[in-house]
């Protein structure tokens, strides 16, 4: 009896210490809190949720994320569990510079448990992925470079300015421990030029929202290679190819170097005599010098100058001249025409004033235009004795006989009328005899000449007869032909008394007569 | 290599050239103008936004840093991060939240929004700059950045008031934001509360405001001068 009441005591305890042992062999409970909440905002404009569920306390768990923003009092629930995985929760939309505080409830069939509050501003968990398909090529042609290229993760908006996206690349070589960055503002391309050949390199990528750093991209290994041997050989070709006509040509300089040299610096002339070589007088004999000076010269042709006209000057002497300033004429006496030796003695002491009275006349007659050329070399000039001249009238001249290649002076011709008395031939009978009239005609005879009223040919007078009887020579052929009767007869009829009245005598000269005279006014030519 | 040190030269003499001959783009160093005055160079559209663009970057990246090194220094638990958000002195502005809603925000509006926001920072950072000379320790490695933090401010102010003088007179702005220039009248009543803020507090505000303006502003300019860099 007692027994049973015993048992009756202790079923409950016993039951409860069967449950309790029961419920530990099973393990049940309610779920632990979660943890490690996470949010984060790739782009600004939405962001998601994670945490990390603890255990489950042996039955199924449901999680559930609360979230109300600053100024409400309400939680709410998430609005998206799937998108951003499992375990996550994604906002759509959102508000920034606002507080959030999220909260995640696990619960199960046990009880509920919460995490810890997370509170945090938008602005505060921005953090943009990291870039894609990153692109790096190698190029070796003009000097080694890499080129990289990478997208912005999507969904990112810069158009409207609310994103600035910053770019940020780092390289390293394979073996090497340091990173080598480089900035890339906003472009999504990049050159690097200092890469060395033979290695591999590393590169990664990054991007940031205001300066908030996204993680490195995944690596992209490139190598390099070697060596460029199509680059070498280009060069030696194209150097090979410009050494050769740069050595042509200095070969084609080498050996032309002196036709070269007469191009760049020609000779510069020097003066040249013609005919004479220089290289003759350098040698020094003398003989040589003269051959080379002399023989070789050709001298100019020298002709003989000679005048058409010529006129002779009247040589007189000083004291016996009383004429002094009027042109003198002279007269010439033909080569034929034989003074004899006793009035060549007797003059040949005129002979010196000859070249004196010659000049002075030639002063005196420098009026007239005609030039006057003078021989001095006269030796066998025959003057006429000067008293006989001085009985003249008008007329007082020198008579010089030209001997050969002396004795011809130019005159002026003056045209001072010169009185002459002239008898007119009145009869001529036979061959040499002339009768003359008696009346005197005193005209002048133009000292120009009248050549056609002078005859050709002289005759020279034998001899006077009486006022009026003339016998002239008959030699009329010892006149030189060739002389032009320029000027006259002058007869001196005025005065017979000094006419030497000869008989028929054969004088072919008569010497003391001045009257006697023959004019030639023109030279011969073979006067020099 | 022959063909190689010749681009190396051309690419220096390239780089010289742009060195030399492009214009200085700091912005402290040209001052703005508006016309074409004399001895000033008349600045694009683009080229104003694109710098005050990167004035306001560099200004919350400093504000980021200020902050990461109070919390550091003076807070070195996690768990206070976000609890002090409802007490920033410029909540009462109604700001865009997000990138439909600026988007959809008229020009005006949206450049009103930013000048409101630098109006109202700039005694509050320049107390908070007094303050922190009294850390000592702060000092070593953070002073400067406070003090450049509040002329960043001021700066920036003047450059996007820049900005909208050359949008009106091209424009493209209407003239009503021309009422809100003076800082007083973005002052709203009880504007004296960042008194009450803690310093940790006015950081975490600062660097949420600053990335506000930055925004704003991409957002402003991709919309008006889509050049490049949008």
């Amino acid at each position: 009896m007692a027994c049973a009441r015993m048992v009756k005591h202790l079923r409950l305890p016993l039951l409860l210490l069967l449950l309790a042992l029961a419920a530990e062999c099973n393990s049940m409970s309610p779920p632990e809190k979660p943890d490690k909440l996470g949010c984060r905002s790739p782009d600004k404009e939405t962001f998601f949720c994670w945490w990390t569920p603890g255990s489950d306390g042996g039955l199924p768990t449901v999680h559930h994320l609360y979230y109300k923003t600053e100024g409400q009092e309400n939680m709410r629930q998430c609005p998206d569990y799937h998108k951003a995985g499992s375990n996550s929760c994604f906002f759509s939309k959102t508000s920034i510079w606002v507080e959030y505080t999220v909260i995640v409830e696990a619960s199960n069939a046990l009880g509920n448990t919460s995490s810890d509050p997370l509170t945090f501003d938008l602005m505060n968990i921005v953090k943009p992925f990291a870039p894609e398909n990153v692109t790096v090529v190698v190029n070796i042609e003009d000097s080694p470079h890499l080129t990289i290229q990478w997208h912005t993760p999507s969904n990112i908006d810069t158009k409207s300015g609310w994103v600035t996206l910053k770019n940020q690349l780092r390289v390293k070589p394979d073996k090497s421990k340091i990173w080598k960055n480089y900035a890339s503002e906003t472009q999504t391309h990049f050159t690097i030029y200092s890469i060395d050949l033979g290695v591999v390199y590393m590169v990664e990528v990054r991007c940031a929202i205001d300066n908030s750093w996204s993680e490195w991209s995944n690596t992209t290994f490139v190598k390099v290679p070697n060596f460029s041997r199509k680059d070498n050989s280009f060069w030696i070709l194209v150097f090979s190819l410009c050494l050769i006509p740069l050595l042509a040509a200095m070969i084609i300089l080498i050996l032309k170097r002196k036709t070269v040299k007469k191009y760049i610096l020609p000779p510069v002339p020097s003066p040249k005599i013609r005919g004479v070589d220089v290289q003759l007088l350098k040698s020094g004999q003398s003989e040589d010098v003269i051959n080379a000076m002399l023989l070789n010269q050709r001298f100019p042709v020298m002709i003989p100058w000679k005048d058409q006209k010529e006129d002779y000057l009247i040589v007189s002497d000083k004291e016996t001249s009383y004429l002094p300033l009027e042109k003198k004429k002279i007269f010439i006496l033909p080569l034929a025409m034989a003074l004899d030796s006793e009035v060549q003695s007797k003059e040949t002491s005129e002979v010196d004033h000859f070249p004196k009275d010659s000049e002075s006349s030639s002063e005196e007659s420098s009026d007239k235009t005609e030039s006057s050329q003078l021989l001095t070399k006269c030796s066998s000039a025959n003057v006429l004795n000067d008293e006989k001249a001085n009985q003249l009238k008008g007329v007082t001249e020198k008579i010089f006989q030209p001997f050969g290649i002396c004795g011809y002076v130019d005159i002026p011709r003056h045209e001072h009328m010169q009185e002459a008395d002239y008898s007119r031939v009145n009869e001529v009978n036979g061959d040499n005899i002339l009768i003359m009239k008696k009346e005197n005609i005193p005209h002048t005879l133009d000292t120009q000449g009248q050549e056609g009223s002078v005859p050709d040919n002289y005759s020279m007078v034998k001899e006077v007869n009486s006022d009026n009887v003339v016998f002239l020579e008959k030699h009329s052929e010892s006149v030189n032909a060739s002389f032009k009767a320029k000027g006259y007869i002058d007869w001196v009829n005025q005065k017979p008394k000094n006419l030497h009245m000869t008989g028929h005598s054969e004088m072919g000269v008569c010497p003391q007569l001045v009257g006697c005279e023959y004019v030639d006014t023109v030279p011969p030519p073979a006067v020099i | 290599n022959c063909p190689l040190s010749l681009l190396v030269s051309v690419v220096l003499v390239g780089l010289l050239c742009l060195v030399f001959c492009s214009q200085p783009t700091s912005l402290d160093a040209a001052p703005l103008c508006t016309n074409a005055e004399a001895g000033c160079h008349v600045l694009s559209l683009a080229n104003l936004f694109d710098r005050v663009i990167q004035h306001s970057a560099r200004m919350h990246s400093i504000s980021n840093d200020l902050h990461s090194e109070f919390e550091l220094y003076f807070l070195p638990s996690k768990n206070q991060i976000g609890r002090v958000s409802r007490n920033c002195h410029t909540s009462n502005i109604l700001t865009p939240n997000g990138k439909e809603n600026a988007q959809r925000m008229a020009r005006e509006e949206l450049t009103e929004v930013i000048l409101k926001l630098l109006v109202a920072w700039r005694d509050p950072l320049w107390h908070f700059h007094q303050s922190m000379t009294h850390f000592h320790d702060f000092i070593d490695f953070s002073s400067n950045k406070s003090l450049k933090m509040s002329d960043m401010v001021h700066e920036l102010r003047k450059g996007v008031q820049k900005v909208v003088e050359k949008m009106q007179m091209l424009g493209i702005l209407s003239n009503s934001v021309s009422s809100l220039m003076s800082p007083e009248a973005f002052l709203a009543p009880g504007s004296a509360e960042w008194r009450l803020m803690k310093d940790y507090e006015l950081l975490y505000c600062f660097r949420r405001d600053s990335n506000k303006v930055q925004n704003y502003l991409k957002i402003l300019k991709c919309r008006i001068v889509p050049e490049d860099g949008c």
